[in-house]
Formats: C-alpha cells, structure tokens, sequence
C-alpha cells in the first residue's frame, strides 16, 4: 500500500544541512521576542508555501492532511522567524506523515496517468527508465533545481527496489516522492553560493524570486531562466520580475506579505466570547482576514494605489457573511467593494473588523492592545512588555458601576506612574478606536455612556478613527516602516548598520514613486544586494545542541 | 445608539453620495438601513399555545398508540413498556411500526432510488417516468397500481421521492387509527375575535376577551407535540423553516411608537437564517427575497404604543422544514406585533388557515413522522374538517380555512429584494 509506504530518505542530507546552522530556536514561543536575526543560508517553508507549493505542482485536489511545525515569529515577522527555526522530532513525523499522504494521492488510480506517466513495459521492464523519469521531473519542481545524474539515478534504483520489496511498482515511487517531500532541500529553501561566492547561484535566486513575489515554488519558465543563467543579468532578472508581477500570481505574494506584516495568520486562532459578541464566529474572523487582504490587493494592485491610501480608504471587500458585523445590508452574493460613504465611521485599515478584533480581548476591547500593535506593527517601535506583577483588576472590571467606560477604566490604572510610562505610548491611540467593539462593531455608548474618541497621536489632537487614519497616512514613519517591513521579509533577516544605505533608498525611492507597493517589491528583487550569499554565522553550543537533538530524529 | 439609528446616519449619508463612485442606494437596493423602515427575519413561526389556562385532561393518542391500543393483550404485551403499563416501549416502536404497516397494508416505494426515510422497496415504474420531473397525482396513482396499491390509491411523500399509501396519504381508508384522537374543550385560548361575533364555539383570550376565534386549537390542541411546539419556552429554543424564513418589512414610519398608517410587506427569504453564538436568530444579515409572487403580501396597518396591527391580508408563509414543503396559507389574516427598541420582534398571526395548506403540513409528515411524534392523520384530518369555520366553498357548501392563531419572532434583518429594481 502506498499510503503505508515509508519515506526514502538521504540521512547524509540531512547530516550535511544541520551544518548549515538551522536550527536552535524550534521550540521559542510564537510570539517570542529575540535577539536579532541575522542572515541564514536556509529558510523553512512556512505553512502556507508549503501548502501552495504543492497546490501548483500537484494541483489543488490532493489534499495536505496533517499538522504543521508552528511557524515562529521573529521580531515580528514569521518571514524572519524562517531563517531561524528547524525541524523539531515530534515536527518531523508531521512531515512525514503529510508527504506519504501526498505521495499516496499522486500516484493513486486518480492522479497516477498525470503525475506519473509512465510505467514498467517491454522497453522498461522493471521501470526503471520511468522512474529516473519520475525522480527528475519531480526533484526538479521540489528542490528548485536539478538533480545530479547520479542522484537521480540512485532515486530511481531506490524507486525500484522499493517497488520489488512492497511488491508494488507505484508504491516505490510513492516512497521515493515521500522521501524527497522529506527532504531538507524541499523542506527549506537553501541558498547555494554562486561561481563568485559572492552571490546566488540562479536556482537560488529562482526560489527567493518566487517566494518573495508569489509566495510559492518557481514555476517552469523561472527555472528555465535560472537553468540558461538569465537571471544572473540585470536585463534577464528584470524581465522575469516584470513577468512576475504582472501574473495573477502577485496577488499571492502580496497576500502573504501582509499576512505576516499584519499579523492576520493569528486570526486563524482568534476566538470571541459568544455571549458578549454573537455575532462574531470562526467564519466571520476567517472573512474578516479575506476583507482586510481583499481590500489591500484592490488598492496596491488592481488600482496601482499609494500604500497610505489603505490608512484612509472607504473602499473595503465585503461579503454577505460581514453583514452583520459591519451592520450593513448585502445585496450581493460573493465578494465585492464595498465603498463607505464620506462621514461614516469606518475609514482604512484601523477600522476594520480584522485588526480591531485581533488586538481585542475576548470580551472587550483594549485601547492598549491596540495602540500597542500599531506602534509595533504598522510604525516598527518596540513596546516594552508589562511587568509580571502588574494589578490589572481595574481594567478587567467592566461592570464598575463608576468606571463605566474603557476610558475611565484605564485611566484609573494610570494612576500607576510606573504603568503610565509605557500606557502613555499606546492607550491614546486605541482610546480614538473606542466606537468599535472587541469583535469590531460600531457603538457610541458603553454601559450607557457615550464613548469619548477624542485623544492624541503622538502630541496631535485626533477625534475617532478616520481622523487616526489620516495621521497615520501622513506619518512618513508609517511608510518608512513598510519599507523595513518588506525588506526584512523578502530578505528573512533583520536589518544591521550595514544595511541602513539601502533601507534608505529603499525608502526614498517608494516615496518617490507615489509609495507604490509593486514598485517596491520590484526594488528589492532587482537589487543585486537581494542576492547576496549569506555568511554563515557562527554557531552557538545551544544551536549545536539543537542540531544534535534535531539529528537524533533521523 | 441602536444598530438602527446609527445605520439610519449611514444611509443618510449614502443618499448624498452619488457622485465619486459607487452609489449605494441603487434600484435594488436592500432596505433594512433606512429611515422609516424596519425590517425583520422571523425564526419561528408557531402554533400560539392556550399556556395555562387551557390544559388537555387527555392528549390525543397518535396513530401509532391507536393502533397499540387495539392490540389484544397479549400482542400488547410484547410492545408494552414493563415500566408504564399502557404505554409503549420505546425501543419497540420500530417493530410496532412495521406490525402496524403490516396490518394496515401502508406501502411506501422509492421512485428515485435510494432509501429516503429508511429501508425502502424501489419502485416499479412506467415506462415513460422521467426521473427529473416530480410526477402528477395522477401519475402517483399510476405507480401506486404497478406496485400493488389498491385502486386509485398512491400519494407522492417524503419530499416526492416516494409513492405512499397509509393512513396520512388516504386517512378516509383509516378511520379506525382517529379513534384515540381527542380535541380541546377547554374556555381558553389565544387568537383574536376574527369575525366580530361572540359564539358559543368561541374561546375567552388568555386575558378574559371574549369572541377569540381559534378554531385550530380546538381541533389539535390536544396533540402533544404541536402544544409542546407552541409553548414559547421551546419555541423560542428553535428555529421553523430556517432555510426559507419569513420577512416583514414596516414601511412609511414616522412615530416608531405611535403611527396610524403604515405600510407592511411580508416577503419570502431566499436565504437561511443563521445563528448567532447564543443560538438565536443572527441579527442584521441581509435576505434576498423570493421573487414568487405568491410570497409576497402588503397591507396597510398601524402602530399604537409600540404595537403593530395590520388590515386582514391574505399571506402565504414559507414552511420548509425537513421534508416538508407545504407553505402556510392564512386568510383574512392580521399581523399584531411588538416592535422591540433593541431590534427584536414578537407578535402573532391571527387568520383563518386553509384546511388544504395545513392538511398538506401533516400529509407530508409521512406515516413515520406521525408515528414518531405521535400524531394521528386521520384523527387531525377529521377534527379540522369538522370545527373548520371560515372562507365557506359556495359550491360545496363547505368551509375551506380553520381560524387560527400563530405566534411568531425575529430579529432585524436587511431585505433585498430584486424585483423592485
């Protein structure tokens, strides 16, 4: 049986890769502040480009069944958090146990005619032509480039012997492809030093291209130009960008950048008090998170918008499922833009349903929260994180006959000068984002009172949402922190003194260019800089250590 | 600030925004946000109980029990509960059942494969049936004939996937099974005075007025799970024909406390009815509404202290439930309802409800759901005919609708409705 099938694996690879340095960090928190993180040969693949991947090279009915490795964040972007994370044990039986699964449906009666091909024959009795075949054309789309002869011939004679031992001709390539969905190099994306040293080799620049632009594999003409060496010119490197971004597929890319930068994916996780917000769900916040990424690709690229706009905008994706949160009537079916009228309340990304839930408690709102992620997350500052033995009864008593808003609640907690150092930096902010509620609903009134969204960004008077929105579009911060943003995830690394040159050209190049998106995604990806190879830093014993356990799987 | 007046600003606004791109209030456009509107999704639509002032000394036996009953003792035995003499076991109901359809000759075939409703006999069919088209009466009757069914016999059931014969398609062949069968004698009952006389057939309402004509209660309700579907502690609990829920739509409000005239819409949803995490009705999500013109109704009314009454209004009501499909057909109806401020609303259906509309209801139970829920056909089919009181056939001499009373409520809800466009 080929879905019983065990993987063929190459311990030497996986020898050769825990020399490479990834690992050490598996078992940090998700949200884990860390030291910074600098630059790495290899990146894991997150979730989701696991999942793509295999969607474009399989098709998207064979089914990834399994539980992945939790992507860890790194100082706030998981894209960071990949050059530092490895395969845990417990992580790689996941993996494991996903790839014979997909290797199972590949080369079940369904798929077999198209994935496969071939089969044993007069010409190839034992079939081992056509898994050479198999092994090449899959080792290719996996690991981003060919295999060597002798490997994939070592594939094949695997494939066969496997076949002969299961009595199964197609339960040992099952085997074979399970094996190189286990492989370090499918697993992560390893970058491999150019003729120079200096830079990429091209099927390297192939995969950050396409992870970067489209959040999945390369696609044939990619590698194609990375075979023939096209992207190692600044004329071949720019076409293929231009192709890129241009294709239907840059909206997947985008979508995975602002996933990360806004930290949507921990919506997938986000859960309501049914009783305070019913009409809040896991398919409402699912919705919430497609509004937020629909509304950012309609103005960045169906519109070729300013990135600020999306601070300010009153034109949201919406669908019927939003209606009640929104209170809004839905005449249509599927999703559409929605435009607010001038006056409402709701007015750019701060105001909708995603974002405010998501810096929400489970029962009410939180101006700190709030006020705290877009400081960390839309201007790149650093909060400290509270003290351990802060006393936040106050805050948490929401049937205070007296205190009756979160407004006075919180400044009563302020009355703390040691709470209010910090709570100065964040409450302000997500005091003006009062009139929505812990799922995102509009209110004017809390326990009977009208909310006050009166208050002050940064020195500046602002009242309610929109007027935050536009401050923020006017912020040259806000913009200058995208620019970090994306620089640090198309290069999955923070940002060292050396670096601050081109961040600031970066930086005036996106202004000069009306602050558009594609733009600057096609800034990064043709600067040469963009494929440098990476020095391997050195290890720690901790990350040895690591190494080790990691190997102790094998 | 209700949901209501602060998307009454929203609309306001859009009114204004016509220029600059999208315009919001298009021909079709939803209504639901607009000032002087309101607008419902019902979640429930339910027989109004007597409540305490109008018990039942007995309940009506269902078929089922009708049958067990007639059992001699020692066939009774062998389906008697040992715990409740008289009553029978619950997991011998099955088996009673098929000793039940076996007695009575009940056949059911399915004409569409499968088994629906359970272990079914596929049918012989002619050879022009066409699997794609719901076959006539007549065309029942035709496979009823190839399939053994006495003459002239043979009814479409279970959501027309089967040809039936029991005593729900033909209750006249089972007279027998209605003898357990007992109706409300009780002084009390909830309705309203609908032909502006005070008979003696009449009930006093739950507040002592007199000349409440609610002929249906008298007829069943005696039956246990129609009066236990109409207490509002389990009504409010479910959801009825949440697939295809009922709209109303207030129009022309000036004084949402006190209007004269007012104009109500009543509607046929498109879309389900979702719950929300407390499990009631999700408020503000928007309905399309059904463009048969059949479902649809106007009539003026008024609003005084917060309640809504409406003229009589013929209505046809969606009531698609599992598989039953028989909308409700209410004549001479009057809508009478409380207009919550929080966006809520909690009224009654008062009108005389066609004996063909409500037989369709039960016939459409299937023998099984009678079975299982412990309603007697031929017993229900006999009392409404013999108390319907209301839309007498000129011809026939004979009444058509029973007077009814109906309690219903909903939430707020956005209604769309294309055909205005």
């Amino acid at each position: 049986m080929t879905g019983t099938t065990r993987p063929l694996r190459s311990p030497l690879l996986w020898s050769a890769f825990a020399l490479l340095g990834a690992c050490g960090l598996a078992a940090a928190r998700a949200d884990e502040p860390t030291a910074p993180i600098g630059p790495s040969q290899v990146r894991r693949l997150s979730e989701a480009q696991y999942r793509n991947t295999i969607a474009d090279l399989f098709g998207p009915d064979i089914k990834v069944v399994g539980r992945f490795e939790p992507d860890m964040r790194g100082n706030g972007l998981l894209a960071v958090g990949s050059s530092a994370v490895s395969v845990s044990p417990s992580g790689f039986d996941q993996y494991e146990e996903i790839a014979r699964g997909i290797a199972a449906q590949v080369t079940d009666k369904e798929h077999r005619a198209a994935q496969v091909g071939c089969e044993p024959g007069p010409a190839d009795p034992k079939g081992l032509a056509c898994a050479r075949r198999f092994a090449e054309k899959f080792g290719l789309q996996l690991f981003r480039r060919p295999l060597a002869s002798a490997e994939a011939a070592a594939w094949a004679q695997r494939a066969v012997q496997s076949g002969e031992a299961l009595g199964n001709y197609d339960a040992g390539l099952a085997a074979v492809l399970a094996g190189m969905l286990t492989d370090p190099r499918f697993l992560f994306r390893i970058d491999m030093p150019g003729r120079d040293r200096v830079a990429i080799d091209g099927y390297s620049r192939a995969a950050r291209l396409s992870y970067l632009l489209w959040d999945t594999t390369p696609d044939a003409e990619l590698l194609e130009a990375a075979r023939a060496g096209r992207l190692d010119s600044p004329e071949g490197l720019s076409a293929q960008v231009d192709r890129m971004i241009a294709s239907a597929r840059f909206a997947g890319g985008v979508r995975a950048f602002f996933t990360d930068f806004l930290r949507l994916d921990e919506i997938e996780t986000l859960s309501k008090d049914a009783l305070i917000f019913p009409a809040f769900s896991s398919s409402v916040a699912n919705a919430t998170r497609e509004q937020t990424l629909r509304t950012i690709t309609d103005l960045l690229i169906d519109h070729d918008g300013d990135y600020r706009d999306l601070f300010t905008t009153r034109r949201f994706a919406m669908t019927k499922a939003l209606g009640p949160i929104y209170d809004i009537p839905i005449a249509r079916d599927g999703w559409y833009m929605h435009e607010f009228p001038q006056g409402d309340p709701r007015a750019g990304l701060l105001t909708q349903a995603s974002l405010l839930a998501l810096h929400s408690h489970p029962g009410r709102t939180s101006p700190t929260l709030r006020g705290k992620a877009l400081r960390e997350v839309l201007l790149c500052e650093t909060i400290p994180t509270p003290p351990a033995n802060v006393n936040f009864a106050v805050v948490q008593d929401v049937n205070n006959p007296t205190l009756k808003t979160t407004r006075a609640r919180l400044q009563a907690h302020l009355d703390d000068e040691e709470c209010a150092s910090c709570h100065r930096r964040t409450d302000p902010i997500g005091l003006g984002l009062e009139q929505f509620d812990g799922a995102g609903q509009f209110r004017t009134r809390e326990n009977g009172e009208t909310i006050d969204i009166r208050s002050q960004f940064d020195k500046v008077d602002f009242d309610g949402a929109a007027a935050l929105g536009r401050l923020l579009h006017d912020d040259e911060a806000a913009s200058t922190c995208l620019v970090k943003s994306v620089w640090r995830y198309a290069n999955g690394r923070d940002a060292g003194d050396a670096d601050t040159p081109s961040l600031e050209a970066l930086t005036k190049h996106f202004a000069g260019d009306g602050h558009r998106f594609p733009a600057l995604l096609r800034s990064i990806a043709t600067d040469p800089a963009f494929y440098a190879f990476p020095a391997t830093p050195r290890r720690s014993p901790r990350q040895v250590a690591a190494s080790r356990i990691t190997e102790s799987s094998r | 600030m209700s949901g209501l007046s602060a998307n009454k600003g929203l609309w306001a606004g859009a009114a204004a925004v016509v220029a600059g791109g999208l315009v919001l209030i298009a021909a079709d456009a939803p209504t639901g946000g607009d000032p002087g509107v309101r607008t419902f999704v019902l979640s429930n639509i339910y027989i109004a109980s007597s409540g305490d002032g109008g018990t039942c000394p007995v309940m009506a036996d269902g078929g089922i029990e009708t049958y067990f009953k007639m059992l001699p003792p020692a066939e009774q035995a062998k389906y008697a509960d040992p715990a409740h003499p008289g009553q029978i076991e619950q997991a011998k109901r099955g088996p009673l059942e098929q000793a039940m359809n076996e007695h009575f000759g009940f056949r059911r075939v399915a004409i569409k494969g499968g088994n629906p409703g359970g272990k079914q006999v596929q049918a012989k069919l002619p050879p022009d049936f066409r699997a794609d088209v719901t076959p006539t009466p007549e065309q029942a009757i035709e496979i009823g004939a190839l399939n053994g069914f006495p003459k002239g016999r043979g009814r479409l059931a279970f959501s027309n996937l089967t040809v039936a014969y029991s005593a729900c398609t033909n209750p006249e062949d089972f007279p027998a099974l209605g003898k357990g069968f007992v109706t409300y004698d009780g002084p009390v009952s909830a309705g309203m005075n609908l032909d502006g006389k005070a008979g003696k057939e009449d009930f006093k309402g739950p507040d002592g007025t007199p000349g409440v004509d609610n002929q249906l209660w008298r007829a069943v309700g005696c039956v246990k799970p129609f009066r236990e579907y109409g207490e509002p502690k389990i009504a409010h609990k479910i959801f009825i024909s949440a697939r295809a829920p009922t709209l109303i739509e207030i129009r022309d409000i000036g004084d949402p406390r006190n209007d004269p005239d007012v104009t109500v819409n009543v509607y046929a949803g498109a879309d389900p009815v979702v719950r929300d995490g407390r499990g009631e009705a999700l408020a503000s999500s928007s309905f399309t509404v059904d463009p048969d013109p059949t479902l649809r109704a106007s009539v003026k009314g008024r609003i005084e202290n917060g309640v809504l009454t409406t003229d009589p209004v013929d209505l046809k009501l969606n009531y698609k439930e599992q598989i039953v499909d028989a909308p409700r057909v209410f004549r001479g109806a009057r809508i009478r309802a409380v207009l919550g401020d929080d966006g809520r609303i909690e009224g009654s259906i008062f009108g005389y409800y066609t004996l063909a509309s409500y037989w369709s209801s039960i016939e459409q139970m299937t023998q099984n759901g009678a079975n299982l829920t412990g309603v007697s056909c031929p017993g229900v089919k006999a009392a409404i005919e013999r108390y319907a009181d209301g839309y007498r056939d000129p011809r026939t001499g004979k009444f058509t609708a029973i007077s009814s009373a109906y309690n219903f409520f909903g939430v707020r809800a956005y209604i769309v409705d294309k055909a205005k466009s």
